[in-house]
């Protein structure tokens, strides 16, 4: 079985499987077709098939007429950043984020430095499918140019956004866990430019991954066995391309990922009040923040591209995601986790308090997270089946199958980047999040069958 | 007439027009089915000066990187430097990204063996059966390699050659020397190799950005990319002199071989060098300021070898006769070979004397004492040191070279109609003079020959003849075009 999934905003597969250069060269090519020649910014993250991706991409879109802003080894969020600095027609992140190190992906940009809308996707689905590329004459191909610098430009960009003032007469010390991924080598600069103390973990960028490059509490030993020997402040752990974080607390306690999103917005809600966007399957923490601050929630399918492009529909103030995605509108409309890491260092600072705190001011939910293997020709009908199990409830089928109550919900999707179908379940207790997950999960196991 | 294809996937590499059948998707496959073949290992890659080099290189690396290779990277490399390279680096092989003397919008992969050498036919047909074949490897992620810049490819070719020729001799002569590189990749090496032969040097065209870039893309964006006029010498089938040439400098001179000649007047060089874009070949200006013709710098070569080693010499069909005089008088054997450098390099793995010389009339010098491909360094330091050794001139050397006159003309037709009229004019022809049929049709008089012989590249046939006087040549290319002009309803 090969594994390969096409979304709205790119093409996600595992290595030498069903990520070819072919493949690499055709979709790339469709982006180049798309953006009529103009300059393109590619960047990677540090994976070892990262090269590959990267030589097919430059060849495919220099042969569609587009320039390629080559910025190497480089975080998507601030590849993002540049497409609009540069004003350049998009941008092509080969990174699979925080899939393992089978996986590659590449996703696109448009010119305004978000993930392509679903409308966007299409279109270059529809070129990639018709392979119909444009092919310029040698006098027409695109250049390759190295950008200088342009780690300096973000990082200016993000000092100035937040209060680095204050962030530098707090003296934080932090550790930041970059998974040897496209932020190890951006960590250095970043602590520079905010003026806080840094302590790297995992942090050369030569794509050898300690743990699976997903920030959550199982992939952060490291982090917390550190934090409290060094008497640090706080702690992040990164994914692979810097689009999701995850914290861990200067007690060593590593806070799971739905806590990010609710903690950047506990503050930011107070500084910029507005519509909140976020996922079906994010905690209903931030329901309970975004009500405090008397902010509408508006809730979204799962991905980027559904939450940035929400953010811009909506005119909200913020979006993200429980899996530690969160894009700040304020400084642009991308996941950024450098903003993120900025902005809970800033309120750290500004408000005083230990992230310990800050976590403890959220309210406590239990969040029951589970996956179950399932053929990609199967995944669909089989979430379909579970309707039946809910046949006595109102169900929300904007993403998977939804089911919610006063005191909490379930729900069944299929992945977006793995043949396999999430259950995630809440509650405000921990047995009742535990027993709406098994009751599903033992229904589909049933219907696999 | 059928118009040419512009697409060549053929048993001497692949070339294809870009912006239409030379994709990188097509690259990539065929790197991605060479990388296969050589069945992984390091592959060096490299590419010539045109512009759509850059774009190729990366398909190719891409390629080869998913077969599970680990690509060289040797960026813009003298084509002679690359092959030593690809035998001294002990690589599995190596891929070319270069259409040698094609037109700009044109480009092409040759494939090289680990030996250094391009694939020999019957690789090229095992390589060529997996690509259509389509089973190529897929290297899982933990397997891939990384990609490795070479930043001093030409280093073992320099070492080779400054051990092989005699330095010390050349560099107490203290020559002065203009050299052309014809903004080709000559110019990462030829310079610095004159100075370690102590010679004084001035150079023209020595910016390896090719004479192909421009920068159309208005001023300022791509510091560094010059449009450059000046166009190599050398052109594979001299079509700039098509009414015919010779040996002799009677010949009105295009305009880029006027720099280089004034220059050597200018400077009062010794001797003056040209090099086509890849550096494999070379051409000679005598220090009077004439250019010397392109079939003079083998016979030149060989003239020196012979006098000082036993051995035999290979060379085509085509190449002057002069070389059987010149062998003739040391008692060394000629073999000839199909056209075609691969060909002349199979001979010269395997002549029996060992060959001490070999090439092609169109500058192109092998000396296998160093490595068995054409190599422009090569044919520089063997002038030289013939130079230094016979303590002459090069005007006084060249006139000790057999007098021809070498005609080539050309008429339109198909490979097709090439093969027929060789098999009509053979009988029109038989029993007047020594027939070879070893490719196309060539017939060996007491004084003169003639060769017929459908082009590989174009729709044309070749028509070539040779003399001893530029009047007897003529008359030769016109009684065979007379010939074919009469059978010519009949093909």
């Amino acid at each position: 079985m090969k594994l390969l999934k096409i979304g709205i905003s790119g093409v996600r597969g595992i290595v030498g499987d069903s990520i070819t250069p072919k493949l690499v060269m055709d979709f790339a090519a469709a982006f180049g077709t798309r953006v009529h020649s103009r300059p393109v910014l590619v960047g990677r993250d540090t994976r070892i098939s990262g090269p590959l991706l990267h030589a097919a991409g430059l060849a495919a879109l220099l042969s569609t007429g587009c320039d390629v802003l080559d910025l190497g080894i480089c975080p998507t969020p601030i590849l993002q950043y540049m497409v609009t600095r540069l004003k350049a027609g998009g941008g092509m992140s080969i990174t699979a984020g925080h899939n393992d190190i089978q996986w590659n992906a590449l996703s696109f940009i448009n010119q305004d430095g978000m993930t392509l809308n679903p409308f966007q996707g299409a279109e270059v689905l529809d070129i990639y499918h018709l392979g119909k590329f444009k092919k310029v004459s040698t006098d027409r191909l695109g250049r390759i140019r190295d950008v200088a610098l342009y780690a300096d430009e973000y990082f200016d960009g993000l000092r100035a956004f937040l209060d680095a003032e204050a962030i530098g007469k707090a003296r934080l010390k932090v550790v930041i866990d970059a998974c040897n991924g496209a932020g190890a080598p951006f960590l250095k600069p970043m602590a520079r430019a905010l003026g806080f103390e840094l302590i790297p973990v995992n942090h050369e960028p030569n794509g050898f991954f300690p743990h699976d490059p997903e920030p959550r509490p199982r992939n952060a030993q490291q982090v917390v066995a550190i934090i409290k020997a060094v008497g640090a402040d706080v702690g992040f752990l990164l994914n692979s391309d810097v689009s999701r974080v995850s914290c861990v607390t200067e007690t060593g306690e590593s806070l799971s990922e739905e806590f990010t999103f609710p903690l950047v917005a506990g503050q930011y809600l107070e500084d910029h009040c507005g519509p909140v966007v976020t996922n079906l399957s994010t905690s209903r923490m931030i329901e309970d923040v975004a009500r405090g601050r008397n902010c509408p929630l508006v809730r979204t399918k799962v991905g980027q591209s559904y939450a940035v492009h929400a953010l811009l529909q909506e005119d909200a103030v913020l979006a993200g995601e429980g899996s530690g995605g969160v894009a700040l509108a304020a400084f642009q409309p991308a996941f950024d986790s450098f903003a993120t890491m900025g902005y809970i260092l800033q309120t750290m600072a500004i408000r005083g308090r230990t992230i310990s705190r800050l976590a403890g001011e959220l309210p406590r939910y239990h969040i029951v997270k589970e996956k179950i293997p399932c053929p990609p020709s199967r995944v669909h009908s089989v979430v379909s089946e579970v309707k039946k199990f809910f046949r006595r409830h109102e169900i929300d089928e904007s993403d998977g199958i939804r089911v919610e109550d006063k005191s909490g919900w379930v729900q069944v999707r299929t992945s977006g980047t793995e043949p396999m179908i999430r259950i995630i379940a809440e509650d405000r207790v921990k047995s009742k999040a535990r027993k709406r997950a098994d009751e599903v999960i033992d229904f589909i196991n049933v219907s696999i069958q | 007439m059928k118009k040419i294809s512009s697409l060549k996937i053929s048993i001497s590499g692949v070339r294809g027009i870009i912006g239409d059948s030379l994709t990188p998707q097509l690259a990539g496959a065929l790197s991605q089915a060479f990388g296969t073949y050589v069945g992984g290992g390091p592959v060096i890659v490299g590419r010539d000066a045109r512009p759509s080099g850059p774009m190729l290189l990366q398909a190719v690396i891409a390629g080869l990187l998913s077969s599970g290779c680990q690509p060289i990277d040797v960026g813009i490399c003298p084509i002679p430097s690359f092959l030593f390279l690809a035998k001294e680096a002990k690589s599995s092989g190596g891929i070319s990204v270069t259409a040698s003397h094609n037109p700009k919008e044109w480009n092409g992969l040759k494939f090289i063996s680990r030996d250094g050498l391009y694939l020999t036919p019957h690789q090229m047909e095992e390589f060529l059966d997996i690509y259509h074949q389509g089973d190529f490897t897929y290297a899982p992620p933990d397997r891939l390699k990384a990609l490795r810049a070479e930043s001093q490819p030409v280093e073992p070719h320099l070492k080779k050659l400054l051990g092989y020729f005699n330095a010390d001799l050349i560099r107490r002569r203290k020559f002065k020397v203009a050299l052309d590189c014809g903004n080709g990749a000559g110019a990462i090496l030829a310079p610095r190799f004159l100075q370690e032969l102590g010679c004084e040097t001035v150079v023209i065209n020595a910016v390896p950005d090719g004479s192909f870039a421009h920068g159309g893309r208005g001023p300022g964006l791509y510091p560094g990319v010059h449009f450059r006029r000046t166009r190599p010498l050398i052109q594979a089938t001299g079509e700039w002199r098509a009414e015919g040439s010779s040996l002799d400098q009677s010949e009105p001179l295009p305009e880029n071989i006027k720099e280089i000649c004034r220059t050597v007047v200018k400077s009062r060089a010794d001797v003056g060098f040209v090099q086509d874009a890849d550096a494999d070949r070379l051409a000679i200006v005598n220090d009077k300021g004439r250019p010397l013709g392109e079939e003079l710098t083998l016979a030149l070569a060989a003239q020196y070898m012979l006098g000082k080693k036993k051995g035999s010499v290979v060379c085509n069909l085509s190449t002057t006769r002069a070389i059987d005089d010149i062998a003739a008088a040391r008692k060394a054997p000629v073999f000839r070979t199909k056209i075609g450098e691969i060909n002349v390099v199979e001979k010269v793995l395997t002549a029996e004397p060992a060959a001490v010389i070999a090439g092609e009339g169109n500058g192109g010098v092998i000396l296998p004492g160093v490595h068995p491909c054409r190599d422009s360094f090569a044919g520089m330091g063997l002038i030289l040191e013939y130079l230094a050794a016979s303590g002459r001139t090069i005007s006084a050397l060249q006139k000790r070279v057999p007098r021809y006159v070498m005609i080539k003309d050309k008429i339109e037709g198909s490979a097709e109609q090439g093969y027929r009229l060789v098999g009509l004019l053979k009988k029109r022809y038989e029993g007047e003079g020594r027939i070879s049929l070893l490719d196309g049709l060539k017939i060996d008089f007491p004084d003169h020959w003639i060769h017929v012989r459908p082009s590989n590249t174009e729709p044309i046939i070749r028509v070539i003849s040779e003399a001893r006087t530029e009047s007897a040549a003529k008359a030769a290319i016109r009684r065979l075009k007379k010939e074919i002009e009469e059978l010519k309803n009949q093909i």
